[in-house]
């Protein structure tokens, strides 16, 4: 019991999870600092500003809002991605424990952050706020399904088995998923819905910085904001990782495999990156045709790909 | 049929199935008799006599060893009343049975009936149905008499008082109310007629009208047929596509006690428990119906869903989930394994428990804001602190998010699908398309829910309701039990809940997946701690409160964006657009489309009608022609 909680709050949990994805975000913005031809941050700038906003500055609550659900809606999002995360970590570094859980458990627990935006925005009763969380809900309904469908075909291709560990012991003992046709083709939509979850552009209608100021944050400040600013971190870690561990084989932690363990969650975030730097933002029409007319197509014929042997 | 033997401290189980109905009849029929000016008594005794009875279903409950594992599945015991009252041909209809399933349900229904009564106390003064006292408890007790009957007549006649009750507890206070309760009543009649045929199929194919000894293969027309028809039975009492359309328009019209009792509760586990013993005691599933119940399934789940998301009125929107969340029900029962039925049963009680809380709610915002539109409300979290937590908890767990008892049963469903994948039919096949249109179902669930909890309670509070208060304790007391019942339903699932009440029926089962929701529901208690003490070392108190920024603008009255206005973008894409459009024009709606068929047919007939004589001893001779020649 007590190990669990350690599993939690410190490794592979809130603790790792947080520094960890601080880095990659540091990694994201240097990047794109490079593709615009601009000097970027230092190292630790996403730790200065998360403990600016947490420490330093003030925060606002809205005045004809709901301030409970307002402040709470943040630790919402941290819990979900924070458990998703254990629940993503813990098969990835193989350590084997009765506290687990399933592909099922882990697609609801990583939609608790996107929800948990949404109620916050509600309860700040700001119009922007408000145009920010409708487009977030759509983009979760355009995007569930195409999810759904990879992990449904990653579960096919391994013989109907849903939990992480068996997942990553099928492609350990064979090559991984993503070395096939079908595999190729889910990876790419791996990679389309993970951009939208992450809300990184073109997907990033639901913030939107230049026309509706970052729609649903746009009343967050100080520590509420911070605890955001977490779980933001969190995700962009746990994502790109739940991808290595569905389809590029998951990691292995001797030798010099710890370094292609780290280039693969570095690599999809490089890719994650420059996507976002080189397209513009979507409509939210455009969003959902994208992803229920297209990525779904994709997943079909990977589907079928899979039901042949491919 | 072996003699039920058991005495529980001095009262037999015969005795207690015959007070279970009689006393809730009896008494129901008592208060037809106290002026409708005694209300607050009348509403007392009903109270008393449910809690009664919901001790005695509670009693049968843990009566006895039958609810260990193992002998789960078939009828332990089965009564013969012997004929003191009635007279002695008719004690071979009235045959009751119990076992494992209908004791769980009878227990549940009890439970919804007490609780329901409970809100009723106060809520019965504005809710404007005459006797409203009476017919509910003539509604639970003709309840229990269908989940205990064993013979299928019998079953039917308390079914079809049951119909009548429904039409009884709304109330036709203008043209829009009357013509739903007609609807509701014609749809109703309509398929216990056509389970008649069902009956009489059976008869014909067995010669047994005990639903313990009756075990059809469907893979022939007449099983098949039998099958066929007294689904429909049980698709129009729990409100499945294509026979669901009376359910929204009678929870838009009805008061929230009824709509509550009824579609959300007590028909459901009355529906659902007639299709779980069709398909585990008295029919054998061909892989067609199989498909087909999965295929209603989930057309169930996303039509009704879809037609939830652009409602305005936030009473019809729950009508329209009443019936989406019965097709996660069909597909745990079309899938047929222990872990299906236990899943489908798991989610019936889950979606009682939140769905009659959130027609409870409903009712209080009604009877504190009287508005019914989601558009003319906003804001009302400070205001109504109990009902909206409440609200918060079931929507929450409708949408299935971790870990409320929602997400318990559908991850369960889910599982059986995955499961389901295993076999080798083509139905099983096709489990991607059931996995992921079940989901579907689900995200767009949470965004509907979005649209109510947001658009009622969190958006920018109005100045218009500035005076608006919590609800009376007798009214938020219902709502709070069902909220604590939704999250420990939720917490304890798999540890507890699941092996202790539902595996007994369904048979034993392991889980596939891993889902701790004990420890996990620690966890989150722990984050909510650990974010509280964040909160407080920025300092709390000292957090400053200001109106909104809308880019530097000054808020205006015009400046909102209201929640029902969310989906616009969907519904105007072209699928979607196509789909409401037609349902518009009730293509979908069994009622209007056999109205139709009728209105013609007669139209038909009327040509036939020409005035001229001789056409008509035409007519009659040629219809005499006929009768000699089948005579002959």
């Amino acid at each position: 019991m007590a190990v669990n909680f350690f599993y939690f709050l410190v490794f592979p949990g809130l603790l790792f999870l947080g520094v960890a994805g601080a880095f990659l975000s540091w990694f994201d913005r240097k990047v794109t600092a490079m593709v615009q031809f601009r000097k970027g941050p230092p190292v630790l700038q996403p730790f200065y500003d998360f403990f600016k906003l947490l420490l330093v500055k003030e925060t606002i609550l809205p005045k004809y809002g709901s301030p409970v659900i307002f402040l709470l809606a943040p630790v919402f999002a941290v819990f979900g991605a924070t458990m998703a995360g254990v629940f993503i970590l813990l098969p990835l570094f193989n350590i084997t424990t009765g506290f687990r859980g399933d592909l099922l458990v882990i697609f609801y627990l990583l939609t608790i952050p996107s929800f948990s935006y949404i109620l916050g925005s509600l309860a700040s009763g700001n119009p922007l706020a408000s145009v920010g969380s409708s487009r977030e809900m759509k983009l979760i309904l355009s995007y569930e399904l195409t999810f759904m469908l990879v992990l449904a075909a990653v579960i096919m291709k391994c013989g109907r088995q849903f939990d992480l560990y068996s997942i990553i012991a099928a492609q350990q003992a064979s090559s991984p998923f993503a070395a096939s046709v079908s595999g190729v083709l889910l990876f790419i939509v791996a990679i389309f819905c993970i951009q939208a979850k992450l809300a990184l552009v073109p997907f990033d209608m639901a913030e939107a910085e230049t026309e509706i100021n970052h729609g649903v944050f746009i009343e967050y400040s100080g520590a509420a904001y911070a605890l955001i600013r977490l779980a933001k971190y969190i995700m962009l870690l746990v994502l790109p990782s739940l991808v290595a561990a569905l389809l590029l084989g998951g990691f292995r932690l001797d030798g010099i495999h710890v370094l292609w363990s780290l280039v693969k969650v570095i690599g999809i975030v490089l890719l994650l990156t420059l996507i976002r730097n080189t397209n513009p933002r979507l409509r939210i029409k455009q969003a959902v045709n994208f992803f229920l007319v297209w990525m779904n197509l994709l997943v079909v014929i990977a589907i079928v790909l899979i039901a042949l042997g491919y | 049929m072996n003699e039920f033997t058991g005495i529980v401290s001095g009262f037999s189980v015969c005795c207690m199935l015959q007070l279970l109905i009689g006393i809730p009849v009896a008494a129901g029929l008592l208060l037809f008799l106290v002026p409708e000016k005694y209300l607050n008594a009348k509403g007392i005794a009903a109270l008393l006599v449910n809690l009664a009875v919901f001790c005695l279903a509670l009693r049968l409950f843990f009566s006895s060893g039958l609810m260990s594992a193992g002998d789960g599945n078939a009828i332990s015991g089965c009564i013969r009343i012997s004929a003191g009252a009635v007279a002695s041909d008719a004690s071979r209809y009235i045959i009751f049975g119990i076992d494992n399933l209908s004791r769980l349900i009878v227990a549940a229904a009890g439970f919804f009936a007490f609780i329901i009564s409970l809100y009723s106390l106060v809520y019965n003064k504005i809710n404007k149905v005459r006797n409203f006292n009476s017919w509910f408890l003539i509604t639970v007790g003709c309840s229990f008499g269908a989940l205990l009957s064993d013979n299928l007549l019998l079953f039917l006649t308390f079914w079809g008082i049951l119909g009548i009750t429904l039409y009884m507890l709304i109330p036709g206070r203008n043209e829009e109310s009357s013509a739903a309760a007609k609807k509701t009543l014609i749809l109703i009649g309509a398929s216990d007629s056509i389970m008649i045929i069902g009956i009489a199929l059976l008869w014909w194919l067995t010669g047994s009208l005990s639903m313990n000894s009756i075990s059809v293969p469907t893979d022939n027309t007449p099983g098949a047929l039998a099958f066929l028809t007294l689904l429909a039975g049980s698709f129009t009492k729990a409100g499945a596509f294509p026979f669901h359309t009376w359910v929204p328009d009678y929870t838009k019209d009805a008061p929230a006690s009824s709509s509550s009792l009824l579609p959300a509760s007590l028909d459901k586990l009355l529906g659902i428990y007639l299709l779980a013993r069709l398909t585990r005691d008295m029919f054998i599933l061909s892989q067609w119906l199989t498909f087909l119940l999965l295929l209603t399934g989930v057309i169930t789940i996303t039509g009704a869903v879809m037609m939830a998301l652009i409602q305005h009125n936030y009473k019809k929107l729950l009508g329209y989930h009443a019936v989406s969340q019965v097709g996660y029900m069909i597909l745990g029962f079309g899938l047929g394994s222990p872990i299906g039925i236990a899943a489908g049963l798991f989610h019936m009680i889950n979606h009682a428990i939140y769905k009659s809380g959130l027609f409870l709610a409903a009712g209080s915002i009604e009877k504190q804001t009287g508005k019914e539109d989601i558009d003319d409300l906003g804001g009302l979290s400070g205001a109504m602190p109990v009902t909206f937590a409440a609200t918060l908890v079931f929507s929450m767990s409708i949408s299935g998010v971790p870990p409320f008892n929602g997400f318990a049963s559908k991850w369960m469903i889910y599982q059986g699908i995955i499961d389901f994948g295993n076999g080798p039919g083509f139905v099983n096949q096709l489990w991607i398309v059931w996995l992921g249109l079940a989901v579907l179902g689900s995200a767009l669930t949470l965004a509907s829910f979005i649209k109510l909890t947001g658009g009622i309670f969190l958006s920018r509070r109005k100045q218009e309701f500035s005076g608006i208060r919590e609800v009376p304790a007798l009214m938020w007391i219902p709502m709070a039990v069902l909220a604590l019942l939704c999250i420990t339903f939720g917490v304890l699932a798999t540890n507890l809940i699941v092996p202790k009440l539902f595996t007994p029926v369904s048979g034993d089962f392991v889980f596939t997946g891993f889902w701790d929701s004990t420890f996990v529901s620690i966890l989150v208690l722990i984050s909510i701690l650990l974010g509280i003490v964040i909160y407080l070392v920025s300092g709390l108190k000292r957090f400053r409160r200001e109106d909104s920024f809308i880019g530097g603008e000054r808020i205006q009255d015009q400046a909102a964006y209201p929640t029902p206005e969310y989906y616009k973008t969907i519904s105007e894409m072209d699928f979607p657009a196509w789909m409401y459009d037609k349902a518009g024009k009730k293509w979908f709606d069994i009622y209007d489309l056999s109205r139709r068929f009728v209105l013609w047919l007669s139209r038909q007939f009327s040509l036939a009608h020409d005035g001229v004589l001789s056409g008509y001893a035409l007519w009659v001779f040629a219809g005499l022609i006929i009768l000699l020649l089948v005579m002959i």
